[in-house]
């Protein structure tokens, strides 16, 4: 499939339906991909897509305003396209989406503890709660015949963990996320890496005023982390690079996914599930419930 | 070990508005001792911190010459100059320093100085100006190029007269576009240098304005004849320590805080800008 | 001094000493990874061969010490904070990290010199000198290199991303280190390689036999070779400054503090007034603000301009003042890069003939 996948970027580029086409290729340890910005007809041999294309490459779509980008977009990169089409943050022409059949990428701690054996590989949690295989949105799809079977079963119950959380008292919840957020070091790698944190000028970075403490302790970090979590709400797809950036390991989809699995029960929402729907937080609907105002 | 963060306590005695958003603050020592064995040089800066709103480096606008009070002119610009401009005689304020490296003083002895300002530019070199003028016999004539947006903008215009009237020195302002009722040139820096044709013979130019006219000065000054060496600037960059350790306010391996904020321009172009 | 001690003699010791020290040291999270923390039982302590995730710079420099107390409204004077004074012991200190604490030492406890006196630059009309070095004393870092002393751990098993050989580190270098532990059958090799390092681990363990000692330099002169990853350190990079090279390899970074707040050697800072306290926390060369003026102008506008300066920080302008590279090839920035940049790659394969 990378062979009809470079086929399509040359002819992408030389047809110049776009100036640049974000993608992935294989990283300089021979193993794991990194992505890459191909201009040139030629660069696309470099072009892949395996299981270790982890990356949401949307999040980069950003930094080209006004420019053709050819991407190319798993499901759960896809589903963020989609929210930022829905917030008006991209024109739909000007992105050409090489959709990419996928079966689960693998979680990279195994890469990164250095003591992978890359025959074994292990799926990331994310990919256990993912549906379809096939993006929900696309331009070309390049599909993946021979690997289908070697993916992920979805999950029977994508909440279930979270339910089994709930249930525990609100001390005991406190006390876990108290202890997850201590070891959080202001390194904004979960912001940085989120598709859907494009604001000019984020919360944590304002002086004017100050609305939490930047020092990376305790109460500051709660803050931080809550206060992400919040602005994600009905807006996260779940893509899960927030949790794989962060390098102390907090579990930040747990976070979000609560979230997520509150507005599916609320308002029957899930998001960037078409660009049709309205984004939840900015309509409004008689029958939503209001519990939270009474 | 002392805590090189630790500042001297001042207190605000006189507010001075120059512009519509630039405030002269005059501070004075709460430490008889401090003030006494503190001392500066034209061109250096301290860290003025409103205390638990923080810190922005200013430079000294008075002469260390004629000194009873510390001067620094202020633009209203980020949080701590909002707050600043919030404040009034009375209140106090921190200081640290002085640092930097100052005017090469010794080096512009038995020179033509051309002092060219830009707005709030004009401070550093007020300070220069006035320290030349108390040394007078040290330096020849001492040309003052001073430009601003509008003569609304224009700094310290009581020196004026004083300036126009001393021995040997020529005061040229402009502001950028014609305005009723003024007198004096209209065009931008660079543009009223080229009119002027200052002497570049035995001369030393000391620039200080905006990024945008240092940048179109600096050709100008070397097409009326200024050599490399003889063009000194003092630049801005954002700080916070002031002491080369925070690590932004480097052009190569130079930091603006500690080895500047004066550099001569031949020190710039072989650093190749490296911002 | 080479000395050899069982693995529970050596714990016992740590045991006694942490009732007049502070004992820090890698603690394993599970699932999580290692960090350095405090230790409150020596059993806690990981020697094993993994990697903090953290380098212990953050016991030196910390993610946020408190400098300034400011009065309230019409109260007398500002305080200062005073540094703390327990001592401390830190244990299983990296060679790579330790190396990182001598070069942070010539930015924050600079040696003091006579040409070096605060103020008295050189006029700007002539050439500054070459080194531009720091002339402050910073007494919170000093007093934190003071009070500790470090008791390092030879590496037996470097992961994919450790280049430290390329940047003149050994795995078994003692360079920054009061005592070094070498890992060996049954328990600790032990170097004593300071007085400090003496007066606590002196009267322990019994002396090395030839044969034992021939085992260890035998073992210690393959160490170097475990390390995969070699890279060509250029000796300027200065020619490259304009290349676009810099915004080929910058393009896939996300801004994140990873690779700084990680590094051993980044050290790079805000001073920040919270609630009437003077704070110095991490910052970092990649985010956009960090050199944003008030008035909106930025020298450094793009991801280029800034991993440009990242780069060039470590690999010329402090060599240029300090006479070493500000990188001790640790890997962590590599490791925990969310898209895997790799500044080894990156430096070994700058476009360096080209012109400017």
């Amino acid at each position: 499939m990378n062979v009809e996948l470079r086929k399509k970027a040359k002819e992408l580029l030389k047809t110049k339906q776009v100036e640049m086409i974000i993608g992935y290729q294989r990283g300089p340890d021979g193993i794991s991909a990194t992505p890459v910005f191909i201009t040139r007809e030629e660069e696309a041999e470099n072009l892949i897509w395996d299981v270790y294309c982890v990356y949401n490459l949307s999040n980069y779509l950003k930094d080209f305003p006004g420019k053709k980008i050819g991407i190319i977009a798993k499901e759960c990169d896809v589903r963020s396209i989609i929210v930022l089409l829905q917030e008006n943050q991209l024109k739909r022409d000007d992105i050409f989406i090489i959709g990419v059949e996928c079966s689960g990428v693998i979680a990279e701690h195994t890469l990164a503890s250095g003591k992978e054996s890359p025959g074994e590989l292990d799926f990331d949690e994310k990919c256990k709660a993912c549906r379809p295989s096939t993006p929900r949105l696309y331009d070309y799809l390049v599909s993946q015949k021979d690997q289908k079977d070697k993916g992920v079963l979805p999950e029977e119950n994508p909440y279930q963990d979270i339910r089994k959380f709930e249930a525990k008292s609100i001390e005991e919840r406190f006390k876990f996320w108290q202890e997850e957020f201590s070891r959080c070091i202001r390194c904004y790698a979960c912001r940085q890496i989120c598709p859907m944190c494009y604001c000019p000028r984020c919360v944590a970075d304002q002086t004017m005023p100050t609305w939490f403490s930047r020092a990376p302790d305790l109460e500051g970090n709660l803050a931080w982390n809550v206060i992400r979590a919040f602005h994600l709400a009905g807006r996260c797809i779940d893509c899960g690079e927030c949790e794989r950036a962060c390098p102390v390991g907090i579990p930040l989809r747990e976070v979000n996914k609560k979230i997520e699995k509150d507005i599916k029960e609320l308002f029957d929402y899930e998001a960037g599930a078409g660009v049709d729907q309205k984004p939840l937080l900015s309509c409004f609907d008689q029958n939503d419930p209001e519990d939270f105002i009474r | 070990m002392k805590n090189i963060y630790l500042p001297h306590v001042v207190e605000i005695v006189d507010v001075q508005e120059e512009t519509p958003d630039v405030k002269t603050f005059k501070l004075k020592f709460r430490d008889n001792v401090v003030e006494e064995s503190f001392d500066y040089r034209p061109g250096q800066f301290v860290e003025l911190s409103v205390f638990g709103e923080g810190e922005a480096p200013f430079c000294f606008s008075n002469s260390p010459t004629r000194r009873n009070v510390i001067e620094c002119s202020v633009k209203r610009m980020g949080q701590v100059t909002e707050a600043l401009h919030e404040m009034d005689t009375g209140d106090t304020v921190g200081i640290r320093g002085p640092y930097g490296n100052g005017f090469p003083l010794e080096d512009l002895k038995g020179k033509n100085l051309l002092f060219v300002a830009g707005g709030i530019g004009l401070a550093p070199l007020r300070s220069l100006i006035n320290y030349c003028l108390d040394n007078r016999k040290d330096y020849k004539t001492l040309t003052i190029v001073n430009g601003a947006r509008t003569s609304k903008d224009l700094m310290y215009r009581n020196e004026y007269p004083v300036w126009e009237k001393a021995k040997d020195t020529s005061l040229h302002l402009t502001v950028d576009c014609q305005e009723e009722n003024w007198t004096c040139m209209v065009g931008v820096v660079p543009k009223v240098l080229e009119q002027i044709k200052p002497t570049c013979g035995n001369s030393v130019a000391i620039v200080c304005g905006p990024p945008i006219m240092i940048k179109f000065t600096m050709p100008t000054l070397l097409k009326l004849g200024f050599c490399e060496d003889a063009i000194i600037t003092t630049l801005e960059m954002k700080m916070k320590c002031g002491l080369g350790q925070c690590g932004r306010c480097n052009i190569g391996h130079l930091y603006v805080c500690k080895d500047g904020p004066v550099f001569s321009y031949s020190q710039l172009k072989d650093k190749n800008f490296q911002f | 001094m080479l000395k050899s001690i069982t693995k529970e003699d050596f714990f016992t010791r740590v045991g006694e000493l942490s009732n007049d020290f502070e004992i820090i040291g890698p603690m394993e999270l599970p699932l999580k990874g290692i960090f350095y923390q405090s230790i409150l039982n020596t059993e806690d302590l990981y020697l094993g061969d993994g990697f903090a995730i953290e380098p212990i710079k953050k016991f030196f420099l910390e993610p946020s010490t408190r400098l300034l107390r400011y009065p309230w409204k019409n109260e007398p004077g500002v305080e200062s904070f005073s540094p703390p004074e327990r001592e401390r012991i830190a244990i299983g200190v990296r060679p790579c990290e330790a190396k990182g604490l001598v070069l942070l030492d010539s930015v924050f406890d600079p040696p003091a010199s006579s040409d070096l006196i605060p103020n008295s630059a050189p006029g700007a009309g002539k050439k500054s000198s070459n080194r531009a070095g720091s002339t402050y004393q910073d007494a919170f870092y000093t007093n934190n290199r003071k009070r500790t002393i470090i008791v390092g751990l030879a590496c037996g098993r470097p992961d994919r991303c450790c280049f430290c050989t390329s940047l003149g580190v050994s795995p078994a270098g003692t360079t920054g280190m009061d005592v070094l532990l070498f890992e060996i059958e049954g328990g600790f090799a032990i170097e004593i390689i300071t007085d400090r390092g003496k007066g606590i681990f002196g009267a322990l363990g019994k002396e090395l036999s030839e044969e034992e000692k021939k085992l260890l330099t035998s073992v210690n002169n393959k160490r170097e070779d475990l390390l995969e990853k070699k890279i060509r350190v250029p000796e300027s990079m200065d020619t490259i400054f304009t290349s676009d090279y810099w915004d080929k390899v910058s393009r896939s970074c996300i801004s994140c503090g990873i690779c700084t707040y990680l590094c051993p050697t980044c050290h790079c800072f805000d001073l920040i007034d919270e609630r009437r306290i003077k704070l110095r926390c991490y910052d970092g060369c990649s985010f956009p603000h960090f050199t944003l003026h008030a008035s909106g102008e930025n020298p450094r506008p793009t991801k280029k301009e800034r991993y440009r300066q990242r780069v060039f920080h470590k690999f010329d302008y402090f060599k240029i003042n300090f006479g070493e590279n500000l990188c001790v090839g640790c890997g962590r920035c590599i490791r925990f890069c969310p898209v895997k940049i790799d500044i080894g790659d990156i430096v070994d394969k700058a476009p360096l003939s080209k012109k400017r």
